[in-house]
């Protein structure tokens, strides 16, 4: 059953008297499958942000419907069972992470000895124990979105939203929260986040949503763009002619242009013939790659496709 | 009921640890030292005057908490997006609003209670020092008097809430709220001059602006049915009715106030 499904959802802001509207989502459907891993990538602008509101329920559609397993959404029905972190959270500076975390566990109908005991566990995976009596204005960018995450996910949610979870962070603090999303995907959460560090997004999510100015243009199970599914093999070569094309395609090889030359993905069982066919005909090999089609060069593609 | 209380407890944690509260205090401060240095200028009046300038120090920082504290507790969450973190957890807009407004109360509440021992015992030190010019001075009407400037200040709080629950600009909450405040404390007495003798004399006053005036003082609240300075510096009697009929105004005011901004603030988008 689905978490999240948005059937042709509009949305557009007024910003004010004389200003022109602005619509930030526009005709958008998807499907957030229990126990998956969504990630919405987009340009900036792209209504990513939007999105989240409207699945949180602080911003209303225009047009469409929202249905949360299986109800329409309402904020009271979500709440309970959502953790939700924004882009750079504004914490209140002066709070300490045990008050903030306090206010969370008793907002979520949470005991005091399950706040803590909860609240210990989070801080000590994002390495926040010894600073928790430490008033939030003191954090730096990394530690307050850390602190954000402990906050979003403290009453044990079984969906999580995060908007740019890694932004700010230095490479342990993105290796953490990186472990976290994991552990959490074990745990079979549903987990909705957008970013901008595709390589994140590539690694994370079973499920991938491009948006483009307020339009989903593209959506796709992860193994489809890396075409992982078997064993492959991919070289990157010199520029081939059509003939050369029409040989190696016929041993079973695929092929697409990248770059100053071309990308070939063989598999395993036609591996042989077709680096014969290369070797004979003195077809230069520049290199060799884990993946067919990286995200960014999907994303780039489709962002272009779609007219930007 | 529980939400409420852990939003209220962490507003009037975050209005408490506001460093603007030393300057304020500070303030305060300076305004009792100078009562006790002026005083012996007044001779028969120095109780009056004592009295007079204590609850006015109360008052006026009273106003500077709300305006320069309590306007950021509730606006500055919108202002700066903390709301969406708050109402991502279960919350209902409603309680929202009374979460703030209840935390804002204990902030000014537990601020003034603090500045009223102190303005205590200044009075107590100058009751000491000249006790011949107290006659009449009673510590009952002194400190009915000062629960009333907290009922001013909770009937503000509210309208800080309701003009927060409608702007997403503390700066404009700030505007509105201090316009709200000046219109207050000057309605009662444009409104009885317009009803003297002295008003139908003056012929460029038109009907249609006596009606839109008498209008707005039914929606303007009016501050001074809680200003008691002018009975505590005299030591008169205040009847029980006038207590009871001030406090049911500000209490009926703060609850329409709220249901207001809860209505309003429920249907509102944060973008």
């Amino acid at each position: 059953m689905a978490d999240f499904l948005l059937s042709s959802v509009s949305k557009t802001y007024k910003p004010g008297l004389f200003k022109k509207p602005v619509q930030a989502v526009n005709d958008l459907s998807l499907n957030v499958s229990h126990g998956t891993v969504y990630g919405l990538v987009g340009p900036n602008g792209a209504g990513k942000s939007t999105t989240i509101r409207l699945l949180l329920g602080l911003i209303r559609p225009d047009s469409g419907s929202i249905l949360f397993s299986g109800k329409l959404l309402k904020e009271s029905t979500v709440q309970s069972e959502i953790g939700y972190l924004p882009e750079n959270p504004y914490l209140y500076d002066h709070l300490t992470l045990a008050e903030l975390l306090n206010f969370c566990g008793q907002t979520s109908a949470l005991s005091i000895s399950d706040t803590h005991e909860r609240g210990q566990v989070l801080m000590a995976k994002l390495n926040l124990l010894e600073v928790q009596k430490r008033p939030l204005r003191t954090f730096s960018k990394g530690m307050l979105q850390r602190a954000g995450i402990c906050f979003a996910l403290l009453h044990d949610p079984s969906v999580v939203i995060l908007d740019e979870p890694m932004s700010g962070l230095d490479p342990i603090g993105r290796k953490m929260v990186f472990d976290l999303i994991v552990e959490l995907k074990q745990q079979g959460k549903t987990i909705f986040f957008c970013s901008h560090i595709l390589n994140d997004v590539e690694r994370l999510c079973d499920q991938i949503g491009l948006m483009n100015n307020g339009r989903l243009i593209k959506q796709f199970e992860r193994e489809v763009f890396l075409q992982n599914i078997g064993k492959t093999v991919f070289l990157h070569t010199s520029i081939l002619d059509e003939s050369q094309q029409l040989n190696i395609q016929s041993l079973g090889g695929s092929i697409r242009r990248e770059g100053e030359g071309h990308l070939l993905a063989i598999p395993d069982g036609n591996y042989y013939p077709v680096n014969s066919y290369l070797e004979e005909s003195a077809i230069k090999i520049l290199g060799c790659r884990s993946e067919w089609m990286s995200l960014e060069d999907l994303f780039i593609q489709s962002v272009k496709e779609s007219g930007q | 009921m529980k939400s409420i209380f852990a939003l209220a407890t962490i507003t009037f944690k975050e209005g408490i640890r506001n460093r603007s509260l030393f300057g304020i205090a500070l303030l305060a401060l300076f305004l009792f030292g100078l009562n006790i240095t002026v005083a012996g200028f007044f001779m028969r009046d120095i109780g009056k005057v004592t009295v007079d300038m204590n609850l006015s120090a109360l008052s006026f920082a009273g106003l500077l908490l709300v305006f320069f504290v309590g306007v950021n507790l509730m606006a500055k969450d919108i202002d700066r997006k903390t709301i969406h973190l708050v109402l991502s957890k279960p919350i209902s807009r409603a309680q929202y609003i009374w979460g703030k407004f209840f935390g804002i109360q204990l902030f000014v509440t537990v601020s003034l209670l603090l500045l009223l021992v102190l303005s205590s015992l200044t009075v107590l030190l100058l009751l000491q020092m000249y006790p011949a010019y107290f006659v009449g001075f009673s510590w009952s009407i002194f400190y009915i008097a000062a629960f009333f400037i907290l009922v001013k200040f909770s009937v503000l709080a509210a309208i800080v809430v309701f003009f927060s629950s409608i702007t997403s600009s503390s700066l404009i909450t700030l505007i509105f709220s201090l316009s709200s405040y000046v219109a207050g404390v000057t309605i009662e007495e444009v409104v009885f001059y317009l009803q003297s003798e002295f008003a139908v004399q003056e012929k460029i006053i038109s009907e249609s602006l006596k009606i839109f005036i008498d209008i707005v003082s039914y929606i303007i609240p009016n501050f001074t049915v809680f200003d008691f300075t002018l009975e505590a510096a005299h030591g008169l009697a205040i009847a029980g009715n006038r207590i009871f009929l001030s406090l049911g105004y500000g209490t009926i005011y703060i609850s329409i106030l709220l249901m207001l901004a809860s209505f309003i603030f429920a249907r509102r988008e944060f973008n």
